[in-house]
């Protein structure tokens, strides 16, 4: 047996390797592995494979001296050892009761939360709205403002309990963001710049307004006019425009974000509003991760990219890498797509305009002359003639040969029943 | 991390420093979005911080800083799975060995992806941890014999997967599964 032959298991000689034999084992296994050729080329292989895996590195994190700091500063705040008293069992016990009965409070949140959420349209959701729950749900938070707000879950906790309202005055770096940007001191490109999680939220606005209109014409006119002073263009437009109708107009405006409480304004100025719904999608972490995921995929190129240029290898190492270049090549243009779609909507406020005019019929309206009317009858007879006779055309086509089957079928029957009956009243007669 | 827990808060920076990276390498191997692996090393020191009270040295304070960090990316993993389930959107939740590519060693990460779940985290601990036996088997819960043979196991299967045209390691792990002795069948595959 060959096992037989060898002192040491292969996993033997592995922990010899590890340092994980004990001494007087790792000198007797130490010792066959000096003597055994096979077994000093299996530790050449072991150790040829750790060698390769070194090859995984990770990037070194860059120090971070805030964080380092308010550790420095929250460290003694935590009790130390010589200053817990005697219950401390006790009050580790409760205090773990507590977190459970805390833990299985907050995951029947989440499921409410999580399920009112769902069953909630999310574009009904008025804007503000939209922003302080996001907000409350600490979607804005680092973990190391959580942490310097105050040490300790508990404190975290209490924070995230506060109605969203008193949650938004603890965010004065967002609010304060966003009040400049409104303002226009802050361009939305510094928005995009951005890559913590303090940015100014991201927020898509949508806005459909229903206007009935007395003059459309007018309005019509205006609806132009708004879209060129504020330098916002229709997407789609869609006029109707028909005679003794109400005429209407549907339209997606697409208009700069930080022009649409002007624009929402001057429209409602047409006429009566009838039905209005903003809605704000927060994109913030969707833009983030977007961003993260780009720069790492840049990345990633590069080093492919250096890779190809520095190592030799065999050619189907190389086609390797250059496939695996051009996967992530086409990676980043479509997230680059993805990113510039994303930050559209955000630039791009978009409302959905419906207009209507108020009709009103009229009696003196005027109507088409005795010789249009003939001549309009006439071309709907004709065309109702030789709709008729290619409809019946139609028919044969399509049912005739399934007709003349069953009448191959069906006839000889017909035939012999008919026959019967004439045989039976001939005798009765 | 005892003179910490006596008062020193000295202490608690030199350990933070003295185990950054390590922590942050340790959760970068695992997770593939960089940030979120640099949050959890923050947490990771946040919840070592809170529990400095219940500190007792029972075992090297790299094992228990190393628990922590397990535990918390255990939960991160439930919670990421958690919130694909309810709102659909599947999020990048780890094995950047699997799905991402963005250091060198490419094909070590490729490899190391298609080990087996356990394997290759007893692997990830020993080769760049370097956590002994004992300590893994502590961290996973599992015998120490179960460790060294998996751990086996694993460098045997990697070695494979990163040539795999190389006969000799096929035969090694031929011969491990059916209880042979691979190091003369692997010899012997190298010299053919």
């Amino acid at each position: 047996m060959i096992a037989e032959t060898h002192f040491a298991a292969p996993e033997e000689v592995m922990a010899l390797l590890d340092g994980e034999l004990s001494t007087e084992r790792a000198a007797s296994v130490s010792a066959h592995v000096a003597e055994c050729a096979e077994c000093r080329e299996f530790v050449e292989i072991l150790r040829n494979g750790s060698m390769t895996v070194a090859n995984w590195t990770v990037p070194v994190l860059l120090p971070n001296g805030e964080f380092e700091k308010r550790l420095a500063e929250a460290a003694p705040q935590v009790p130390s050892r010589g200053r817990l008293p005697e219950l401390n069992k006790w009050s580790a016990f409760l205090g773990r009761s507590w977190m459970s009965i805390a833990a299985v409070t907050a995951i029947v949140l989440a499921v409410a939360v999580t399920s009112s959420r769902r069953m909630a349209t999310p574009t009904n959701m008025p804007v503000d709205m939209a922003r302080t729950d996001r907000g409350g749900a600490g979607g804005g938070f680092n973990r190391l403002d959580q942490f310097a707000r105050g040490f300790g879950p508990q404190k975290s906790a209490t924070v995230q309990g506060e109605p969203a309202s008193k949650v938004s005055e603890n965010l004065p770096e967002s609010v304060g963001q966003r009040a400049l940007e409104e303002n226009g001191l802050v361009s939305p490109e510094d928005r995009f710049s951005g890559t913590d999680d303090l940015q100014t939220p991201l927020i898509a606005r949508t806005v459909t307004v229903s206007i009935m209109v007395k003059d459309f014409s007018f309005s019509r006119t205006a609806l132009d006019a708004i879209l060129a002073r504020h330098h916002g263009y229709a997407a789609s437009l869609n006029a109707s425009t028909q005679q003794n109708a109400a005429r209407s107009l549907q339209a997606s405006l697409r208009i700069p974000a930080g022009e649409l409480n002007a624009v929402i304004a001057e429209l409602k100025s047409l006429g009566h509003v009838e039905n209005e719904t903003q809605a704000g999608e927060e994109v913030t972490q969707q833009h983030a991760d977007l961003v993260a995921r780009l720069k790492n995929s840049r990345e990633t190129e590069q080093r492919l990219q250096a890779i190809l240029l520095q190592r030799t290898g065999k050619i189907s190492d190389v086609l390797a890498v250059e496939q695996e270049i051009a996967r992530v090549r086409g990676e980043i243009e479509q997230m680059e797509a993805e990113q510039k779609t994303l930050e559209h909507r955000v630039d791009f406020a978009s409302i959905e305009l419906s207009l209507a005019e108020e009709y009103k019929a009229q009696i003196g309206s005027p109507s088409p002359s005795n010789a249009t009317r003939f001549h309009n009858a006439m071309v709907a007879g004709y065309r109702s003639a030789v709709e008729s006779v290619v409809g019946i055309m139609l028919f044969f086509a399509e049912y005739g040969p399934e007709a003349m089957i069953w009448l191959a079928f069906l006839a000889p029957l017909a035939w012999f029943l008919r026959r019967r009956w004439r045989l039976a009243t001939s005798l009765a007669s | 991390m005892l003179a910490f827990v006596q008062g020193s808060p000295e202490a608690l920076t030199e350990l933070f420093r003295r185990y950054q990276q390590p922590i942050y390498g340790f959760f970068r191997r695992r997770i593939t979005d960089s940030s979120r692996a640099e949050e959890l090393t923050q947490e990771t020191f946040l919840a070592l911080l809170r529990a400095a009270d219940r500190y007792e040295p029972r075992a090297l304070f790299r094992t228990y800083l190393y628990a922590i960090a397990l535990k918390i990316l255990r939960s991160y993993r439930r919670k990421a799975i958690f919130r694909a389930a309810f709102h659909g959107r599947p999020e990048m939740i780890s094995d950047p060995a699997k799905h991402d590519a963005t250091e060198t060693g490419l094909w070590v990460r490729r490899a190391v992806g298609q080990l087996e779940a356990t394997d290759r985290e007893i692997l990830l601990l020993r080769e760049f941890e370097q956590l002994s036996y004992a300590e893994i088997a502590d961290l996973l819960h599992m015998p120490v014999n179960t460790v060294r043979s998996r751990l086996f196991r694993a460098r045997v299967a990697l070695r494979e997967l990163l040539k795999p045209s190389s006969t000799a390691v096929a035969a090694v792990t031929q011969a491990a599964s059916v209880g042979g002795n691979p190091q003369m069948i692997a010899a012997k595959g190298q010299s053919t």
